[in-house]
């Protein structure tokens, strides 16, 4: 059996998925969730092999749902909104199916799946996960098994960790699988700034900069951080401040 | 202002002067004819002339800026009449005073007092009815300018609206029930499909200026949540608390809707659980007071809209009423409140 999920806000819509999915005997509806949360709970309870997610929903998106795991299961889109086809393409999503769908655009997008095979997703879909940058005012994050959504003018900095971005709040430190590229290209270019390979800063909470070494430079935070300046970060410190 | 009366306005401010000086002229033509010396002639229609501008400057400038009103219509007789006593006498005893001892002119001068009283009163008159009629047709101009502003207005708003009622993801949402009870359900998509219609029909009305009673306008909400209703099942419950006797008042249409829709959205899609949405509606003095309260969460993602919602109808009661304090919007304990006073004038 396929275990399959469906996570849409809509009773309606998410029984209609069910409703053509009868037509697959092989594909199992394990839980109908309405919102990310459920969701997430969900897919950690059952591990499922393909969900059926909708974009806009309560609490946090489809797409925010999709950052918090470490190894996505196979990811069909139904929304009615078409904007999101681009960014579902760059999550790696299986298909993107507008609502209203037909039955015969449903059963498409299931024999996509089940020409794909079980093998090639896995490794696909946890590349994409870091790539999913989208001008954002807020990060959604994983603690523990609690979903944390943090808006972006409450941190003070990021810090590279390895395949991780540490972000720095003044309520905590938390962790997010992401890079930093992917980071710095969501954040509003006007209010933080990269000024080191492994460090961005909320321009908002800088109190001081002073010369360090030849080249580099100490930036001072308000919570009292001092955060090193690369050579090339000053000089985009300088242009963001207008120095 | 009779000054702007010219298409070219550098010319406005030569009326005065020109009048002043045709008049001159015309005085002292007709002196020199009725036999008086040149110099005194003259001098008797420059002073003339002059009597004759200070007193059209004075009626300019106050019938320029003020309307008299309907029961002082009188002082568009009664203050040119008035100056042009005060011209001739002045123009008499000064003149009287210069050329003290010709007699003959002053024998003149006393037997043209009357004349002369007749014909400055006649013009100063003529003037100022010019005067007012056209700061009349100035201010009729600006009220047209006005109302065809107010007119694009509306009817952008009503665009916008439009667009944003007809919010694809709405649409293709409630298509997509539709779909889905097709199959199961299908009186209830049959009924589905007459409640979109009847709210479709409803976002083209055509004359969003048009007040309708309150009663209409709130069968259109309830087809609205009705619709909403289908597609999240039993979680949304709406109360509407409105007094039976303001079911007939008239408001201006749609101007409650985005409220409610605003409702929805914060309400409904950012919000897990049963929601309660409430609309109250009461008299408070002169106004319509309608209270909306919705339960939101401050973190919830919710849908860019098209930013039309609350200012649009904020829009709507300034270019109605004149009013930028018809609405508030107050969020406390996780329930957001929206107030609309809506004026009555019955």
């Amino acid at each position: 059996m396929i275990k399959t999920l469906i996570i849409d806000d809509e009773p309606l819509a998410a029984g209609i998925v069910k409703e053509y999915l009868g037509d697959f005997p092989q594909f199992e509806v394990v839980e109908m969730c309405q919102d990310g949360f459920q969701g997430l709970k969900a897919i950690q309870q059952h591990q499922p092999d393909l969900i059926f997610l909708d974009v806009q929903m309560p609490k946090i998106t489809g797409f925010e749902m999709l950052e918090l795991l470490d190894e996505p299961p196979a990811v069909i889109f139904t929304t009615a909104f078409d904007q999101y086809a681009l960014k579902a393409f760059d999550a790696k999503a299986l298909d993107y199916l507008l609502k209203p769908f037909s039955q015969a655009r449903f059963k498409q997008a299931i024999e996509r799946f089940l020409e794909m095979g079980e093998r090639e997703h896995d490794a696909e879909e946890n590349q994409a996960l870091g790539q999913l940058a989208e001008k954002s005012n807020r990060l959604v994050v994983r603690v523990k098994n609690d979903i944390k959504i943090i808006p972006v003018q409450e941190v003070n900095y990021f810090e590279a960790e390895d395949d991780y971005v540490a972000i720095h709040t003044s309520g905590g430190k938390y962790l997010k699988k992401m890079t930093m590229k992917a980071l710095e290209e969501s954040l509003d270019a006007g209010k933080f700034a990269r000024v080191h390979r492994s460090f961005i800063i909320n321009l908002n909470g800088i109190t001081g900069i002073e010369p360090y070494e030849r080249d580099t430079y100490l930036v001072k935070l308000r919570g009292g951080e001092q955060i090193p300046v690369s050579k090339t970060g000053y000089a985009r410190l300088r242009q963001v401040l207008g120095l | 202002m009779l000054t702007n009366a010219f298409s070219n306005p550098k010319w406005g401010k030569w009326i005065i002067p020109g009048a002043g000086l045709a008049w001159s002229l015309g005085c002292f033509l007709l002196q020199i004819q009725y036999g008086l010396e040149l110099e005194v002639a003259g001098v008797d229609s420059f002073v003339f002339g002059l009597m004759l501008m200070v007193g059209l400057s004075v009626i300019h400038s106050m019938f320029g800026y003020f309307l008299p009103k309907k029961e002082n219509l009188g002082q568009i007789f009664g203050v040119p009449l008035m100056l042009s006593v005060l011209g001739v006498v002045g123009h008499r005893y000064l003149l009287a005073w210069w050329y003290a001892d010709e007699a003959e002119y002053l024998f003149f001068l006393e037997k043209t007092v009357y004349l002369r009283e007749a014909m400055l009163a006649g013009v100063e008159v003529l003037w100022a009815m010019l005067s007012l009629l056209a700061s009349r047709l100035e201010d009729q101009n600006q009220l047209n300018q006005r109302e065809s502003q107010m007119l694009q207005l509306s009817k952008d708003a009503e665009l916008a609206q439009l667009r944003q009622q007809l919010q694809p993801h709405f649409l293709f949402n409630s298509l997509n029930s539709i779909s889905a009870l097709v199959a199961s359900q299908p009186h209830k998509a049959r009924e589905m499909v007459l409640q979109l219609s009847e709210f479709l029909r409803g976002t083209i009305r055509k004359d969003s200026k048009s007040w309708i009673p309150l009663s209409e306008e709130l069968n259109y909400l309830r087809m609205y949540l009705d619709i909403e209703r289908v597609r999240f099942g039993h979680r949304l419950q709406v109360d509407f608390e409105v007094e039976p006797e303001l079911e007939t008042v008239k408001i201006p249409q749609l101007l409650i809707q985005p409220l409610v829709e605003n409702a929805i959205k914060h309400g409904l899609y950012g919000m897990t659980g049963s929601v309660r949405i409430d609309l109250k509606c009461e008299r408070q003095e002169n106004y319509l007071a309608l209270e909306i309260s919705n339960p939101f969460d401050a973190e919830a993602a919710v849908p860019e809209g098209t930013g039309f919602g609350l200012s649009s109808v904020e829009r709507r009661l300034y270019l109605l009423f004149g009013r930028k304090d018809l609405l508030s919007t107050e969020a406390s304990d996780g329930l957001f409140r929206v107030t609309l006073k809506i004026p009555q004038y019955q």
